[in-house]
């Protein structure tokens, strides 16, 4: 089965890929709120740092943008909207459509803030182990009451485990299909309920084999506790975080 | 010693069709047995009932002595199995994290869950892929991940339901390779399957079974004449009136 996405925990040995996961996962909310108030010269330093980090960890900054090239359409949209929709006096008039200097500031720090976020959320999701992630959200659902956390914890590994799977189903079907000339069918419709149909039908039988696999290897809700704990850097990085916060906002 | 009794098992499906009729068999520790028919011949719904996943209609199943429903973690922990279909036998989304799935449902301590997952990948030669995503790997690899697996759970008996399906040549050598070591560290090995060829010169017994009974049992020479009445194609070498020549050889 071939590699389907660059957006996905990559091993190495970096600063990004040691720091406790939960320490991670409060940097990510915590940078991603401050962030949406920051201006250029804060965000200059804020994503200069990142990408900083992430040349460090060893990744693949532009195979995981051209994963995200729909999201960079969005962002495109974004900026365009915010481009014609600010106030301001006109730098560009053309009939109808006037660009304004406030426009042009508004589109390029929104989407720069934007952007940003997905940068961050690339650097945590290729530094960490999916396991790790989920022992960190099962971490953070544990004083939640009435959400049971191991079974959410289970349930987000499996997901990760089977979307490239259904992924590969789904291109299979696909082929197959085009083999038969489904695409001379110009309905939508018609060639979306082919594809659905097979595919919702492999991935329930899968599911069932699936839920005897994980009998058979004797499954239970009571498993043995993900393994977390805190180092000496994890302190220090929070502590670096911290500081650079306060820097940035005040 | 028997380390499996089946004792007058049947087995009707909710849909009252019946799977399997009347089965009494004994399987001694540490033999090789091959459980061979054609599709719908009820050897899935047989293995099944060994470690819980199917339970009799009527009838018992022992597991060394023990009936399966009396401690299915036990039943669990004693019989491996490896499904046909490895890819949704692998539920880790690392190689390392599958391994340790059934030592964590074990509840053993996280020192020893890292022992047993370390040896299991090492005897199946896939230390190196440790943090690989199991969807990359190639289907024999994929194969020896699921023993791994069943490995890391320190099982006495592993149950191979058509181990060789969808694999290349190298594929099936390397399989073949690791259940035979298996075999040979004292594991009482299972196989079912509709193709001899690959896997009959090693087995030490041959069920052979069709429309949810058994039909013939013995030392695969004496009861491979008239195979191919059942719907299992005799092996070449069988035909040709030679012994039966390993894959491996």
């Amino acid at each position: 089965m071939a590699e389907l996405t660059s957006f996905s925990y990559q091993p190495g040995d970096s600063l990004l890929h040691h720091i406790d996961v939960r320490f991670k996962i409060l940097f990510i909310i915590l940078i991603s709120l401050m962030c949406l108030n920051l201006y250029f010269l804060e965000l200059g330093i804020l994503t200069s740092l990142l990408l900083g980090l992430i040349f460090h960890a060893r990744l693949s900054l532009i195979s995981g943008l051209k994963e995200l090239r729909y999201f960079l359409i969005l962002l495109f949209l974004i900026f365009v909207a915010r481009l014609l929709s600010d106030d301001g006096p006109p730098i560009i008039k053309l009939r109808f459509v006037s660009v304004s200097i406030q426009g042009l500031h508004s589109g390029i720090l929104v989407c720069w803030r934007l952007a940003f976020i997905v940068i961050l959320g690339f650097a945590f999701i290729s530094t960490t182990r999916p396991s790790a992630i989920k022992a960190g959200v099962q971490w953070f659902l544990k004083p939640v009451p009435f959400i049971p956390e191991k079974k959410v914890a289970l349930m987000m590994g499996l997901i990760l485990r089977f979307i490239p799977v259904i992924f590969y189903q789904a291109g299979e079907i696909a082929d197959a299909q085009k083999a038969r000339g489904v695409e001379n069918r110009k309905n939508p419709v018609y060639r979306l309920t082919k594809l659905a149909l097979p595919l919702m039908r492999r991935t329930f039988e899968r599911a069932d084999n699936l839920v005897a696999a994980m009998e058979a290897r004797g499954f239970t809700e009571n498993r043995t506790d993900p393994e977390l704990a805190l180092h000496k850097r994890d302190w220090i990085s929070l502590v670096a975080v911290c500081f650079l916060s306060i820097f940035l906002m005040f | 010693m028997n380390i499996i009794e089946f004792e007058n098992l049947c087995h009707r499906f909710a849909d009252g069709t019946s799977g399997i009729e009347d089965i009494n068999l004994n399987i001694r520790e540490g033999s090789f047995v091959v459980i061979a028919g054609p599709n719908g011949s009820g050897k899935t719904t047989l293995l099944r009932h060994l470690n819980g996943l199917l339970t009799p209609t009527s009838g018992i199943v022992r597991l060394a002595g023990i009936p399966v429903e009396q401690n299915l973690l036990r039943a669990r922990q004693l019989v491996g199995m490896m499904f046909q279909d490895a890819d949704s036998q692998i539920v880790g989304e690392t190689v390392y994290e599958d391994v340790a799935f059934g030592p964590e449902n074990l509840q053993l301590d996280r020192s020893k869950i890292r022992s047993r997952v370390s040896k299991a990948l090492e005897l199946v030669g896939l230390s190196d892929f440790a943090d690989q995503r199991p969807h990359l790997l190639s289907g024999g690899e994929k194969r020896r991940l699921a023993i791994a697996g069943v490995l890391a759970m320190e099982p006495r008996v592993i149950v191979f339901d058509e181990p060789f399906s969808n694999l290349d040549y190298p594929g099936v050598k390397q399989v073949l390779r690791h259940i035979l070591a298996l075999h040979q560290s004292g594991h009482t090995i299972l196989v079912t399957t509709h193709d001899l060829e690959k896997i009959i010169a090693h087995a030490d017994r041959m069920i052979l079974m069709q429309n949810g009974k058994i039909i013939k049992d013995g030392i695969p020479a004496d009861i491979m004449t008239d195979i191919e009445a059942f719907g299992v194609r005799k092996p070449c070498a069988f035909r040709l009136g030679l012994e039966a020549e390993s894959w491996l050889s």
